[in-house]
């Protein structure tokens, strides 16, 4: 496979190579498998290592390649601050730069905040009024456990993985035809969160847990393991290309989505920067990323591949096999019958045998129904009908929307010019980043005998505890969700154009806790969360605040929180108390109006498989929580879009946060604000159907979880005058409280 | 902008365009171009990318003196037939039920392009439609478009269009967005995200249609530029904008609510002082207020006088054509007030131009639908004066192939077709470009999306190579990575 030359060598004849070949000895950057060779070592120690003759040892400073080395706790001058160990790392920085931390938040924001990041829920009135009368770190703890602990977690935590896995229930392109069956692994993703699966099984599932397996599952968490491929499927595909000749576009793309999702997700590499050419500042060739592009050559769609438990398989079979066989006695009885008949009634047979010719067979069969008499009529009937009832005991197995190897068709992987798949040059093999891992490595054995061992190698490779950049991202995309700004600012981006981190020890501190943890997402979550950090002030965006010794105020929380779409929406139908619980299923299709359905013209077209139209649910189902909500590609939900929800094609690292006029517009006016006012209002007449100021204390409760202030309370009063407390309501889910966690 | 007209002459000539080439980006008269004077009406706003978190759509200076102020794009869905309307091939007519020439076949399959033979037959099938010379060039225009052959002095064909794909998402997500694949930030994106528009009262980048363009919102997303870049879909009828107007039992006490709202909501910004984010919401709910009545005022045919609505078509017999009549009439008056990018799809149903059979049961009536509406609008953006800064695209993701298909159709065809451009600066009466004799290919100066793009931005005074967006490390550009584009300079006045 490939070229089997010597890269230094034509590393120094392609100095004399015209333009267009300028990519192609960037493409060498790469080492070919060679048993008397001498391996060669990472580009940082190794002067031979192709990275580094390419980049002219350049490049090689970033911070992301060194390895993750577990620093010690320092010391802090002001130790009392110091709730646990992340406040000592934050604490000694900010001592050496003569800062000093910005105080404290109140006790309500403090939980308000917990729930909203663990959870993505507003805070109950009942809980902060219990945590107002003891507000310590202590009552502040067990609140924390208590969400953890609560389903409602995973779904909140599903999302964020969600954005970063860009799942989608639909295709993409022209026809963005449902998969109904991608709902799997958006559930299969909620439980791990709530079962607090280990993060480096939970990506080596998502990578090759088809390669985990020997056979047909045989526990729900094998089966699991065969759901968690789902995330190879994620990703657009033109389902329409092979219409036009242009499968090989759509397979490429399929893989270089592969190839740039698992590096954003998971690695924080840029790997779509060398697509077309080596990459332009960080130390990844143009090779790096077809050799990362190989792992996943064999991939293949899975999805009439059985999720039934072996035994349930088994059964299913041998319940399959009972039924045929009545099927073949009630067909041959029924023949008979109809021999008999025939004869009887002299209709002559049909000339070719019945078997080669259903036209004829048909013949016949039409002349001798036209023949009978009623009860003779009847008795085929019976026939018939015993079989067709018999044929609808057949079992059809489950099946999911799944990846594995065909080991029979591997692509083979060249390096594309410009990243064009009509200008192939040489081929590559599987690699990891050569910069530090530049050697052939050596294939995984996986226990599945139908898979080549290359997802699952990459896999392990990936959550090895020498990989620099698995821990650090995933710790980083966890304080983001936190505190709102990640350590590195740039998630998906650990190269020189992303950012540094604000606090490296920091940072190297959390992902060797987690790795030490055994990769426990929950261990490290209540870390962050019950941090002093995590209770301090937000400090607003772009200004510095000193205190009175003119030090400079720090806080690891810059800027006001806005809900993001699902927080939102969510909020408004739990204060309501709209909001539907459910343990996952198929997604729930809101009702959308004819002229936003037309949006992509294919809803127009649909079709029987019932893959492209729009298929609202039950109404009892539109409360949903917002993870639920089904998720297409060329049709997205107005709302969610307005407030905001990014694009599902690529690797979303952070939401944005926009503030627009239409976002008023649709709180002040949209349908789901006024139905939730309505309902709060009037469940609180009926409450306290006698007092204005109770039912007005109560609509604060309900919707701000406190109560109204002595002038919030007389405002109220006389804007209730002319006005409808459902007015009232849909001023507070309207206000900034409601909508900005502090 | 009319003082700095002179300031924007640009090389005319076929010859002194590739000397331009030649001298790389910088030619001269291209850099007298970028450095010519900006108003200094302009000079007082933000740069390009400098984005006021609390005004994102306000206006900011371009690159370079702009030519147009704001764009109408027309994108008739689904692949019009260029040799059925603006491409005139009379061989056609003798090559009729007969094989592809030899030598165009080869020269075809030798490209990227070979697989726009998939899908239809080895036969020529000679365009049903006669076609007739119009204006001072004599240019050739089929019987489908008689209001709009009136215009064509008006206007630049570009008759050597390309697409990277031959099926329709990808190729009309590369003319939206210059990818074939979904998830980057559209054309109109990019120019709010790069000019901010001139009326903050109404959405920047507005969309018009009935059904959407094929492959549906990858189309006109904003991708991955800030929420607030992304587009609004006006009606052309009823209620503009969705969530407008405020539901019945609250309508009477808006301004009341509003009222109490702004005054919760600063006493709230009292105890958190300092945070912009807050005065930005609480400025967002005076703007929406001010945008009901401003997007409620913009729907309001009535105040046209009547010759408008004749001259339209909205009192067409054909309520289709009353329907694009509409929204024609409604780019006009969006882009009066200050909107600075208007897409318009013509598609009323699930097909658009996509005539894989039956070419004139599909092409006759869309053309009936559409012509009398967008010769309309460039006779209307002509008499209020509103053409010298408004440039009008005419495009569609590709053409049709002179093969037939199926029963008289024609299968996708995006190895070359014909666009048109108008007002703005573009410079009218010209031709550029050419396809091969049977209008199959494009091989008098083959033009790509990217080329489009740049000559887009350019018009709006924006430098396309400095126009970007960080994504994960890596600066996007409409027209590409790559820095393959080149702006059609000789087609500016």
């Amino acid at each position: 496979m490939g070229t089997k030359t010597l890269w230094i060598s034509v590393f120094l004849f392609s100095v004399f190579i015209p333009f267009e070949c300028f990519y192609t000895h960037c493409a060498l950057a790469q080492v070919e498998s060679h048993e008397d060779r001498e391996p060669i070592g990472d580009a940082l120690s190794d002067p031979k290592n192709p990275i580094h003759v390419l980049f002219e040892g350049q490049r090689l400073a970033l911070w992301s390649l060194r390895p993750i080395q577990k620093p010690t706790i320092p010391t802090v001058k002001n130790s009392e601050w110091v709730w646990n160990s992340i406040d000592s790392f934050l604490l000694a920085d900010w001592e050496k730069q003569n800062a000093v931390p910005f105080p404290d938040t109140e006790p309500s924001p403090w939980l308000r905040r917990a729930a909203n990041s663990l959870v993505g829920l507003p805070l109950r009135f009942e809980d902060s009024d219990a945590f107002l009368a003891d507000p310590t770190l202590e009552h502040f703890s067990n609140e924390v456990d208590r969400w953890l602990a609560s389903p409602e977690y995973g779904e909140h935590w599903a999302r964020m993985w969600l954005d970063a896995v860009r799942y989608s229930d639909s295709n993409g392109f022209d026809w963005d035809e449902f998969r109904p069956k991608a709902w799997l692994f958006r559930d299969y993703v909620v439980r791990a969160w709530n079962q607090n699966l280990p993060y480096d099984q939970f990506l080596t599932e998502q990578l090759a847990g088809d390669e985990l397996l020997a056979g047909q599952p045989t526990t729900e968490r094998e089966q699991q393991m065969l759901i968690a491929t789902g995330y190879l499927r994620l990703g657009p595909y033109d389902n329409a290309a092979k219409l036009f000749n242009e499968q090989d576009r759509a397979r490429v793309e399929v893989l270089s989505d592969l190839t740039e999702t698992t590096a954003s997700a998971m690695l924080g590499l840029t790997m779509s920067c060398c697509r077309c050419h080596d990459h332009k500042t960080d130390p990844l060739s143009h090779a790096d990323h077809y050799r990362f592009r190989a792992f996943f050559a064999a991939c293949s769609f899975a999805d009439d591949k059985s999720l039934e438990l072996a035994h349930d398989q088994l059964a299913i079979q041998e319940h399959n096999t009972k039924i045929n066989a009545a099927v073949d006695t009630a067909n041959a009885d029924l023949q008979q019958w109809t021999e008999q008949w025939l004869a009887l009634l002299h209709i002559e047979r049909d000339t070719t045998p019945p078997s080669k010719s259903k036209k004829n067979k048909s013949n016949a069969l039409a002349r001798l129904r036209v023949a009978l008499q009623e009860e003779q009529k009847t008795e085929l009937a019976n026939y018939e009908e015993q079989i067709k009832t018999l044929k609808a005991q057949i079992r059809k197995p489950n099946v999911g929307l799944l990846m594995t190897d065909s080991k029979e068709s591997i692509d083979k992987i060249a390096v594309l010019f410009q990243g064009d798949h009509r200008a192939p040059r040489e081929e590559v093999n599987p690699g990891f980043p050569s910069v530090l891992f530049p050697n052939e490595p050596a294939m995984e054995k996986p226990v599945s005998s139908t898979t080549t061992g290359r997802r699952l190698t990459l896999a392990r490779w990936i959550v090895a505890r020498e990989n620099p950049w698995t821990a650090r991202v995933i710790v980083n995309r966890l304080w983001q969700m936190h505190f709102g700004i990640g350590i590195v600012e740039t998630p998906n981006d650990f190269g020189w154009t992303g950012s540094v981190p604000s606090n490296m020890d920091l940072l190297d501190h959390l992902a060797s806790e987690l790795i030490e943890s055994g990769w426990s997402l929950k261990h490290l979550q209540k870390l962050i969360v019950t941090s002093h950090a995590f209770r301090q002030k937000a400090l607003p965006m772009g200004t510095k605040l000193y205190d009175p010794a003119e030090r400079e105020y720090r806080s690891c929380r810059i800027g006001l929180k806005r809900l993001k779409a699902e927080e939102l929406r969510d909020a408004i139908l739990m204060v309501a108390e709209q909001l539907q619980h459910r343990a996952g299923g198929p997604p729930i299709w809101p009702n959308l109006s004819d002229d936003i359905l037309q949006a992509n013209p294919a809803v127009l077209d649909d079709n029987e498989t019932k893959t492209k139209g729009w298929y609202p649910s039950a109404p009892h189902l539109q409360t949903a929580r917002s993870v639920y909500l089904v998720q297409k590609r060329t049709l997205r939900l107005p709302w969610m879009e307005t407030f905001d929800l990014p694009e599902n094609t690529v690797s979303c690292p952070k939401r944005d946060t926009s503030i627009v006029a239409p976002q008023a517009l649709a709180l002040m006016n949209g349908e789901l604000n006024v139905a939730a006012s309505q309902s709060i209002a009037n469940r609180i007449k009926t409450t306290a159907p006698h007092s204005t100021t109770s039912q007005i204390d109560l609509l604060f409760q309900a919707i701000l979880a406190r109560n109204p202030s002595v002038e919030e309370r007389s405002k109220a009063e006389s804007f209730l005058v002319n006005r409808e407390m459902a007015e009232l309501a849909n001023v507070l889910l309207n206000s900034n409280e409601f909508v900005f966690v502090n | 902008m009319s003082s700095h007209q002179n300031d924007l002459r640009l090389p005319n000539s076929r010859r002194s365009f590739l000397q331009g080439l030649g001298g790389g980006f910088g030619s001269l008269a291209w850099s007298v171009l970028q450095q010519s004077a900006i108003s200094d009406d302009l000079k007082s706003h933000r740069r390009i990318g400098d984005i006021d978190p609390l005004r994102p759509l306000a206006q900011r200076l371009p690159h370079f003196a702009p030519k147009a102020k704001s764009v109408i794009f027309l994108f008739l869905v689904g692949g019009p037939s260029q040799i059925d309307t603006f491409d005139y091939k009379p061989s056609l007519n003798d090559l009729a039920d007969k094989p592809v020439p030899k030598s165009i076949r080869a020269a075809v399959e030798a490209t990227r392009f070979a697989n726009v033979f998939h899908g239809c037959e080895d036969k020529i099938l000679r365009s049903p439609y006669a076609f007739q010379q119009y204006g001072q060039n004599g240019t050739w225009v089929s019987e489908l478009m008689p209001h709009f052959a009136k215009h064509v002095d008006d206007v630049c064909f570009i008759h050597s269009m390309q697409a990277d794909s031959n099926n329709h998402a990808p190729a009309s997500y590369q003319l939206h967005t210059g990818d074939v694949r979904a998830g980057k930030a559209s054309l109109g994106s990019w120019v709010t995200y790069g000019l901010g528009s001139e009326n903050e009262n109404l959405p920047g980048y507005v969309v018009l249609f009935d059904a959407g363009p094929l492959g549906g919102a990858g189309n006109y997303s904003n991708g991955f530029l800030p929420p607030a870049f992304q587009c609004t879909r006006f009606r052309d009828i009823g209620e503009p904008v969705p969530n407008l107007t405020p539901n019945k039992a609250f309508v009477e006490g808006q301004r009341q609510s509003l009222d109490l709202l702004a005054d919760l909501n600063r006493e709230h910004q009292s105890k958190l002082p300092g945070f912009l984010e807050l005065d930005a919401r609480i400025a967002s709910y005076e703007l929406a207020y001010r945008m009901q009545s401003a997007a409620l005022d913009v729907g309001r045919f009535e105040e046209e006088p009547q010759h408008v609505h004749s001259l339209y078509g909205l009192d067409h017999k054909d309520k289709r054509t009353q329907s694009f009549a509409r929204k024609c009439l409604l780019a006009r008056r969006l882009v009066e007030r200050g909107v600075r990018f208007v897409q318009l799809y013509d598609m009323p149903d699930k097909d658009g131009w996509d005539a894989h059979s039956k070419l004139t049961e599909n092409h006759t009536p869309r053309a009936r639908w559409t012509d009398q509406p967008v010769a309309a609008l460039l006779a209307d953006l002509k008499r209020t004066g509103l053409l010298d800064s408004t440039l009008v695209i005419w495009a569609s993701e590709f053409g049709r192939t002179p093969m037939v298909q199926g029963n008289s159709g024609r299968q996708h065809n995006a190895a070359g077709f014909t666009i048109w451009l108008a007002g703005g600066g573009i410079k009218p009466g010209i031709h550029v470009g050419a396809t091969d004799e049977i209008g199959l290919m494009a091989t008098e100066r083959p033009i790509q999306f990217r080329d489009l793009h740049a000559t887009i931005l350019s018009a709006l005074g924006i430098s396309y190579e400095e126009l970007s967006y960080s994504v994960n490390g890596r600066d996007e550009r409409l027209t590409g990575v790559e820095g393959t584009a080149s702006p059609l300079k000789d087609i500016f006045v």
